[in-house]
C-alpha cells in the first residue's frame, strides 16, 4: 500500500490535520491561565499580637476547560514585618519538612468567561499545610479581563486542624484562627511562556 | 499502513501529554535565601551577639541581675533583695544589617549608645558559613561623681563571629577591647577580652546559653574572668532569659573591668533578661 493511494492519502490528512490541531498550543485549547506573582495574605488578629503575613510569590494555574484550581506558595517567601517572627513561624510550620501551603481543587459553580464582571464562584478540594491535608470549600470572585483572569478568594484557616500548635507558652497566644486571602491575576498561559 | 500506525501513535502520544499538563502542578521551591538564626537575641546574656534586628524593628530589652544567690541565701532570699543593676534598652534597625540602640544601667546611672554592623550572615543555603558582626559602645556615666565628664566615658569595639552548627549547637567568639578614660590604682584604661559564647537548643521554646570573658594580657586588680549560663525561653513574641552569672553588668566593658567574682567557687547571682521585637 502507498501512501498516494486515495483512501490512505485521506487518512493521511485526516491525521495530519488532527497533527497539526495538537501542535497548536495546549493551553489555547485549555483555556489555562498561570501565574508566579499571586497575592496572598495571613492575618491573625489577636489585641496586642496582631500581624499580618503577606507574600507575592503565589503560583497559580485555572484551567477552565477542566475546571481545576491549583495554588501553592513556599511558606518561606512569607514575611511578617518582624524578622525574628518570620522565623518562628517557619518553625511552627516545620518548613523544612513542609514547604508549602497548597490548595487544588474544582470549580464547582457556573463560570462564564464571555463576561467580564466579577462572579461569584465556589470551589472545592483539598488544602494542605503543615503536611496535612483538609477537604475545603472556597468562595470568591472570578474576572475575566484583558490581562488574564483575575481571582480573590478568602477563607478561615483553623490551625488545630491542621496540626499547627500556634506559639505560645506564660502569657500570651496567637489565635488558632488565621484569615487567609489571596488575590492574583493570572495571564493566559501561552503569554507567560 | 505502517505509516499511519506511527501516526496513530504519535497522536496517542500527543493526546497523553496534553492530559498529562492538565494535571496538578508541579511543586517547585521558591529561592529564598536567608540569613540563620544563630542566636535568639540581639544580645545573649550580656554578651553581644551577631543576630542582627531586620530594618524597621525595634527591640526592647529589660535586663536585671540581682544580688549573690549564695551569701545569706535565706535571709535575702537568694539574693533576690538585693537588686543590683537594671538595664533598660532599646534597639533599632535601621537597615537589615545595621543597628543603633540607647540604653540606661541603674548602676552608677551609666547611659550608653552603641551600633552593631553584620559584615556577613551565615545563610541557610550555606553560601556564607560565618556571620561576623562588629560592634560598639560609648558608655557614660551620668550619675554625679564630681568628676569631670571626660572621666565618665567607657568604649567597647568588638567583632564578632559566630556559626551555627546544626540545629542544636551554636558558638561565638567576640574579641573586644574596652577603653576607660579614668581609672584607679591597679586598675587598666585598656583591657582585652576574647569573649566565647554558645546556645544549645533543647527544643523549639527552650535553649541554654553560656558566655565567659576571659581577660587577655592586663587585668584589673582583684577581678576574675566572668561567666554566666542561663536558659532562653521563647514564646512567640519574647524571649525570656533566666540566667546565674558571676557579674552584675550588662555591659561589656564593664562586664571585663569590674567582675570579681568566681562563678564556679558559688559567687553567682540571678537575673533575668526579656526581649521584645516590636515591627514599626
Amino acid at each position: 500500500m502507498n501512501i498516494s493511494d486515495p483512501p490512505v492519502k485521506k487518512l493521511y490528512y485526516i491525521f495530519a490535520g488532527l497533527f497539526l490541531l495538537l501542535l497548536v498550543p495546549n493551553e489555547g485549547i485549555s483555556q489555562s491561565y498561570l501565574t508566579k506573582s499571586g497575592h496572598v495574605e495571613f492575618d491573625s488578629s489577636v489585641p496586642l499580637h496582631s500581624f499580618t503575613g503577606v507574600s507575592d510569590r503565589l503560583v497559580g494555574k485555572i484551567d477552565l476547560q477542566n475546571s481545576t484550581i491549583d495554588f501553592y506558595v513556599d511558606v518561606h517567601t512569607i514575611e511578617t514585618g518582624i524578622g525574628k517572627r518570620d522565623r518562628d513561624m517557619l518553625e511552627t510550620l516545620d518548613a523544612e519538612n513542609h514547604p508549602f501551603a497548597e490548595f487544588y481543587g474544582k470549580l464547582v459553580s457556573d463560570f462564564n468567561p464571555q463576561n467580564s464582571q466579577p462572579q461569584n464562584v465556589t470551589v472545592e478540594g483539598e488544602f494542605t499545610v503543615h503536611g496535612v491535608s483538609q477537604p475545603l470549600t472556597i468562595n470568591g470572585t472570578l474576572q475575566k479581563n484583558s490581562n488574564g483572569l483575575h481571582v480573590e478568594a478568602s477563607w478561615t484557616l483553623n490551625m488545630k486542624d491542621y496540626n499547627i500548635k500556634p506559639p505560645g507558652i506564660l502569657f500570651y497566644r496567637v489565635s488558632e484562627k488565621i484569615d487567609v486571602s489571596i488575590s492574583a491575576t493570572l495571564p493566559p498561559k501561552t503569554k507567560t511562556k | 499502513m505502517r505509516f499511519l500506525k506511527e501516526i496513530i501513535l504519535f497522536v496517542l502520544f500527543l493526546l497523553f501529554i496534553s492530559v498529562r499538563g492538565n494535571a496538578q502542578m508541579e511543586r517547585q521551591r521558591a529561592n529564598v535565601t536567608e540569613p540563620v538564626e544563630t542566636f535568639w537575641t540581639p544580645t545573649l546574656i550580656s554578651q553581644t551577639t551577631t543576630e542582627t534586628l531586620q530594618a524597621r524593628n525595634l527591640n526592647s530589652t529589660i535586663m536585671h541581675s540581682f544580688g549573690i544567690a549564695t551569701t545569706n541565701a535565706i535571709q535575702n532570699f537568694f539574693g533576690l533583695d538585693n537588686i543590683q543593676n537594671v538595664r533598660l534598652g532599646l534597639d533599632y534597625g535601621i537597615t537589615d544589617q545595621w543597628a543603633v540602640g540607647i540604653g540606661r544601667s541603674s548602676r552608677f546611672n551609666v547611659v550608653d549608645i552603641r551600633t552593631k554592623y553584620a559584615i556577613m550572615q551565615q545563610t541557610t543555603d550555606n553560601s556564607k558559613p560565618l556571620s561576623v558582626a562588629l560592634k560598639g559602645d560609648l558608655g557614660i556615666i551620668t550619675q554625679e561623681n564630681r568628676q569631670p565628664f571626660k572621666d565618665d566615658v567607657s568604649i567597647l569595639l568588638s567583632a564578632i563571629v559566630s556559626k551555627k552548627f546544626n540545629q542544636t549547637l551554636s558558638l561565638q567568639l567576640s574579641p573586644m577591647y574596652g577603653y576607660y578614660s579614668s581609672v584607679g590604682a591597679g586598675q587598666e584604661n585598656h583591657l582585652f577580652s576574647l569573649g566565647v559564647g554558645s546556645r544549645i537548643t533543647l527544643s523549639e521554646r527552650y535553649s541554654l546559653i553560656a558566655e565567659y570573658y576571659p581577660v587577655i594580657g592586663k587585668r584589673n586588680s582583684d577581678t576574675n574572668n566572668a561567666f554566666s549560663l542561663g536558659l532562653n525561653i521563647q514564646t512567640g513574641g519574647h524571649v525570656f532569659q533566666l540566667f546565674f552569672a558571676s557579674t552584675r553588668w550588662h555591659l561589656e566593658q564593664y562586664v571585663i573591668a569590674n567582675n570579681r567574682e568566681q562563678f564556679w567557687a558559688g559567687d553567682f547571682r540571678f537575673g533575668f533578661n526579656v526581649n521584645r521585637i516590636f515591627g514599626l
